[in-house]
């Protein structure tokens, strides 16, 4: 019996959520498989959306109408933003979330998704004739689509390793993906071998709050989505402790044990996010690392202890978890495992994320080589949609660097591949200033609406917004005399009385006044919400350098104007070095400027590029 | 819009003129802010005027091409110039304080053919020009002279790796209070570096062969001649004579131009042994100098053996030289010397050939020399830049965290054009090699 679909997505996390979704809502009749019903939209790990950079990204996913944002804000336990002070650019929320609600809520929405069909199924092989691609399941079932999009997460071929036990599955004991990965191959794809972990869950019953920092939620709350009116509330605190030099004692004593030094654990683990016995060895001069134990949910006592990712037998877990301030007596209901799983080379992928070896076949997530739900919703709802364009017959689309950290993190790994999983960061994004949390929605919500995922309700507000924030920007050019309000205004806030006449917008550029501070004083911006006089404020102030970074971004767009045609052929041409041929060749770039960031290219190279692009396209056109 | 960009488009260190280039749309508007005349500029019209290079000018012809007749097909304006590489070099400087880019291998020649100037036959002959003189570029980076200066900009640029990856660790590790980074670190590393970067394009600037020319000792033992020589050398060139104000060095010195090139010659009087104090203290001076020569000429009289005098010369020269034979006129007496060149400084038999040989054994490659002086115009001018711009920072320096990174970045990214690294992922890896970060 063959099923047909428009489009399969194997793989119902984040990534693969945000996929379906985004195909399903544009209309395609739209498989989803999971190997769990229990385990959609799970979060394996921390039990928090955002943070530094992935804060941006879920609010990039709500503005092309994606739905981590709406979800997050939702089962919100408590919210922060991290960065306050260092500037807006780098400033990202952060949540701790319900693990069990989030999960229930997505899985609702998906449920309920008219064109989208949510299965139980392990794929175990893939076939493609024509222009038909073949979904086999475990139980023989046989599935149809033009497209399928694959989002396993860390499924493939997966096992988890607590000391010398491992044991072949999947995350929190839900069952892996045995052959799928031999069915990868088989269609040439390369796949390499990556590890994460997760830290212990203990009873928050067993711990002695007494002994730790509270560290509470923010009193001015703030949402991920543009959509969400009901503002979140702060439920739960989370709190702070430190290991010491006991612990690192422990630790030291057993490192014999430990498979991640052992050489047990052959996966390549991510540098930003090292197991304990890791963090240890190479940074043996610091005699304490901070704890950060988490809520994991609010139906139940499980805490998450952030930074406390192990692999050591579970017998010296506990040991080492005893010797922290607080923890003393802590009772251990998940012990910590890192796990290890397969994914493919991410340079094989195009920047709209679909195979360049296997047409329709798209791939998103932690199969790419990332890490991090934020990471792998941006994926998903970026493969869903270019997999939905493919259907349609549309070019892909293609975010650049200067749009959405988005397009950084696609850019990066489909350009360079990547080594280790591939953590989104702020300082990846050379545009940061222009890629703030805060306008995540004047950036991308024309282009979600251009695509099809941005419907009216969100729609109606985005230009509501806009047009408020037009108008407020006429306002503050209106020069005024000073009088004695305007003279009383700057002495109250400690700048100098301009001479003749100021500005609005010249007042704002004062570092000592806002945009709030002046509605406060002159009521000019009445009417207007919040977020509208922070942008006001935030492009007023930084103006000079915004306009900087224009230039630059003008730059590359130029070099990004310069399409590669793509049957250029490297091997062909005379003047290049063959090892820059032999790069070029394998990410095969769309333009120069994608070329100009593969490593070891340099600018010579590209100067010799331009120069040969040229002739072929010119040889091509006389023909 | 293209951006201006200039070269010097002759090779350096030969030939009596040399040309300076200028392609862009603004080419004739910096070439006016350095050169006057009183003539009106016209298209393909040589005109003769002062350039003026800040401390003189110079006599010069200039010739406006105007888009799209000409080679690039932009705007294009060359100046032909005489005085060797000191002016040139001083006069391309002074087009890039005014505006102009330096060019990048190959680049006229690259707007050309982007222009339809060159047909698509001779794209090959594009890349070629491109390649070889980004190779050329390449040697002239690992050379001695320019080879310090980018390992000196190396160190820079890491110590700006180091800062900017403790500032970014802390917005993107936010959570790990002990990754603060405390402000005034960053004022002082960056101080540090401008005084650093100051100081190399103090350094760098004053790169001998460029500016000050090619250093050539004469020494030897009294009365074989040393003066005739000098003066038979610089004799029939236009040059300046001096002898170095009072007697701080026992040298006398005198200049003249070789093909294009200033070569600077010391006449290091009596280099014996000697008791006497003063002697001493002169001789000690001769001997640094040699210590400090490109070219050491050994001359001896070849009417007679060596004798002892000559023999303790030799005792002098640690590094390698030429034996320049005087009086060839009369008898010889000497016995065939290593390296030899004989000549007479009085009747100028051989001058000329003694001149080709100090050439031809400093200035070796005539594309090499002029790329060395362009290969080091360039990394001075990103070395400028960067200064620049950490002046610039410090009027800045009360924003915030974010602001402060994005103009270090800047900074560093200049450095990165000299060093050839601009890859963002090296500052990641230095945020994770020194910070103990993650969950």
């Amino acid at each position: 019996m063959k099923e047909e679909y428009e489009a399969i997505v194997v793989g119902a996390g984040h990534a693969g959520c945000e996929a379906a979704l985004a195909l399903a809502r544009k209309g395609h009749k739209t498989l989803l498989t999971t190997i769990s019903l229990d385990a959609v939209a799970f979060l394996a790990c921390n039990p928090s959306i955002g943070g530094s950079a992935k804060g941006q990204l879920v609010s990039e996913v709500d503005a092309l109408g994606g739905e981590m944002g709406i979800i997050a804000d939702k089962t919100t336990l408590q919210i922060r933003m991290l960065n306050r002070g260092r500037g807006p650019a780098v400033q990202s929320l952060r949540a701790q979330t319900d693990k069990t609600q989030y999960h229930t809520e997505m899985k609702k929405v998906v449920e309920s998704t008219p064109n989208l069909f949510l299965k139980q199924a392990e794929v175990v092989d893939i076939k493609q004739k024509g222009e038909n691609i073949f979904v086999k399941t475990a139980v023989g079932d046989i599935f149809v689509a033009k497209v399928v999009v694959f989002a396993t997460g860390v499924y493939l071929d997966s096992r988890i390793i607590i000391g010398s036990y491992t044991e072949k599955v999947g995350p929190n004991g839900f069952k892996n993906a045995k052959k799928l990965s031999s069915s990868l191959r088989k269609l040439g794809f390369e796949l390499q071998r990556f590890k994460t972990g997760t830290p212990a869950r203990v009873n928050k019953r067993s711990i002695d709050f007494s002994q730790l920092e509270v560290q509470p939620g923010d009193d001015d709350i703030q949402s991920f989505s543009f959509m969400t009116d009901k503002k979140a509330k702060n439920s739960a605190n989370c709190y702070l402790t430190y290991t010491n030099p006991t612990t690192h004692e422990i630790i030291k004593a057993n490192l014999d044990k430990a498979p991640a030094i052992s050489g047990e654990i052959k996966g390549v683990g991510p540098r930003y996010c090292p197991s304990i016995e890791i963090k240890i060895v190479r940074f043996a001069d610091k005699d304490r690392h901070q704890l950060f134990l988490e809520p994991e949910a609010a139906s139940t006592s499980e805490i998450y202890l952030q930074g406390f990712s192990t692999s050591m037998p579970a017998d010296i877990q506990k040991e080492m978890i005893h010797s922290v301030k607080g923890l003393e007596n802590a009772e251990i209901m998940r012990d910590a495992y890192a796990i290890e799983y397969d994914c493919i080379n991410p340079i094989q992928l195009k920047p709209s994320l679909e195979s360049k070896i296997c047409e329709g076949m798209f791939f998103a997530g932690q199969i790419n080589g990332t890490s991090g739900y934020e990471e792998a919703a941006a994926q998903g709802i970026i493969a869903g949609i270019n997999a939905a364009l493919k259907l349609e017959g549309k070019d892909p689309l293609i975010l650049s660097r200067s749009d959405a950290y988005i397009g950084v993190l696609i850019d990066d790994i489909v350009t360079k591949g990547t080594s280790e999983p591939y953590r989104m960061m702020t300082s990846r994004a050379e545009y940061r200033l222009s890629l703030r949390q805060d306008n995540a929605d004047l950036r991308l919500t024309e282009i979600g609406r251009k695509v099809g995922l941005v419907d009216d309700k969100r729609w109606k507000r985005f230009l509501a917004k806009k047009r408020s924030l037009e108008l407020a920007k006429q306002k503050i050019l209106e020069k005024m005399k000073i009088d004695k309000k305007i003279k009383e205004f700057f002495e109250k806030n400690g700048e100098n009385v301009p001479k003749n006449s100021i500005s609005y917008k010249e007042m704002l550029k004062r570092s000592n006044i806002d945009a709030f501070k002046i509605n406060k004083e002159f009521g000019i911006f009445q009417g207007l919400n919040n977020d509208v006089l922070n942008e006001l404020n935030l492009i007023t102030k930084f103006e000079g350098y915004l306009k900087q970074q224009e230039e630059i971004i003008e730059k590359m767009k130029k070099m990004e104007r310069e399409i590669i045609p793509e049957d250029f052929d490297y091997q062909k041409q005379k003047g290049l070095k063959i090892e820059t041929i032999q790069k070029l060749s394998q990410v095969r770039p769309l333009n120069l400027g994608q070329a100009s960031r593969v490593s070891g290219v340099s600018p010579a190279d590209i100067a010799v590029l331009s120069v040969l692009i040229k002739k072929f396209k010119e040889k091509k056109g006389e023909k | 819009m293209n951006t201006t960009i200039a070269a010097i488009s002759t090779p350096l260190g030969k030939g009596a003129i040399s040309i300076v280039r200028m392609s862009g749309e603004n080419a004739l508007k910096i070439a006016l802010k350095v050169f006057s005349c009183s003539q009106k500029i016209e298209p393909r019209k040589m005109v003769l005027g002062n350039l003026n290079l800040g401390q003189g000018s110079e006599k010069c012809l200039m010739v406006y091409f105007k888009a799209p007749f000409s080679y690039t097909g932009e705007d294009v304006v060359e100046f032909q110039i005489h005085g060797g590489i000191v002016v040139t070099r001083l006069a391309l400087e002074k087009l890039v304080e005014n505006g102009a880019k330096l060019a990048e291998p190959g680049e006229f020649t690259k707007r050309a053919f982007e222009n339809g100037k060159i047909s698509l036959d001779e794209a090959e002959a594009v890349v070629n020009e491109i390649n070889s003189e980004s190779e050329a570029q390449l040697k002239i980076a690992l050379s001695s002279a320019s080879g310090k200066l980018l390992k000196q900009t190396k160190k820079l640029q890491n110590n700006l790796t180091e800062l900017l990856a403790e500032i970014e660790v802390s917005m993107d590790y936010p959570e790990e209070d002990e990754n603060e980074i405390v402000r005034d670190k960053i004022f002082s590393v960056l101080k540090q570096t401008q005084n650093e970067i100051d100081q190399t394009i103090t350094n760098a600037e004053s790169l001998r062969f460029a500016k000050n020319g090619v250093n050539v000792a004469l020494v030897g033992k009294t009365n074989v001649g040393k003066s005739s020589l000098l003066n038979a050398l610089i004799g029939e060139e236009k040059a300046i004579v001096t002898s170095t104000k009072g007697t701080t060095r026992d040298v006398v010195e005198a200049s003249c131009d070789i093909e294009g090139v200033r070569f600077n010659f010391y006449d290091t009087a009596g280099i014996r042994e000697s008791k006497n104090a003063i002697e001493k203290i002169g001789i000690e001076k001769s001997k640094k100098f040699l210590a400090e020569s490109d070219v050491v000429l050994f001359v001896v009289d070849g009417s007679a053996d060596l004798d002892d005098d000559d023999k303790n010369v030799l005792k002098l020269l640690k590094k390698p030289y030429f034996v320049v034979v005087n009086k060839c006129d009369k008898q010889r007496h000497l016995k065939k010397q290593q390296n030899e060149i004989e000549v007479s400084a009085l009747t100028g038999q051989n001058i000329e050939k003694l001149k080709k040989t100090i050439f031809d054994s400093v200035i070796k490659d005539e594309i090499d020399f002029s790329s060395s002086i362009v290969g080091n115009e360039r990394q001075l001018d990103h070395l400028k830049n960067a200064s620049k711009q950490i002046k610039s920072f410090f009027r800045h320096k009360n924003e915030s965290l974010e602001i402060l990174s994005m103009l270090i970045k800047s900074i560093w990214n200049e450095l990165g054009k000299i060093t050839g690294e601009t890859e963002n992922e090296d500052i990641i890896s230095m945020i994770f090699s020194k910070f103990c970060v993650g969950k």
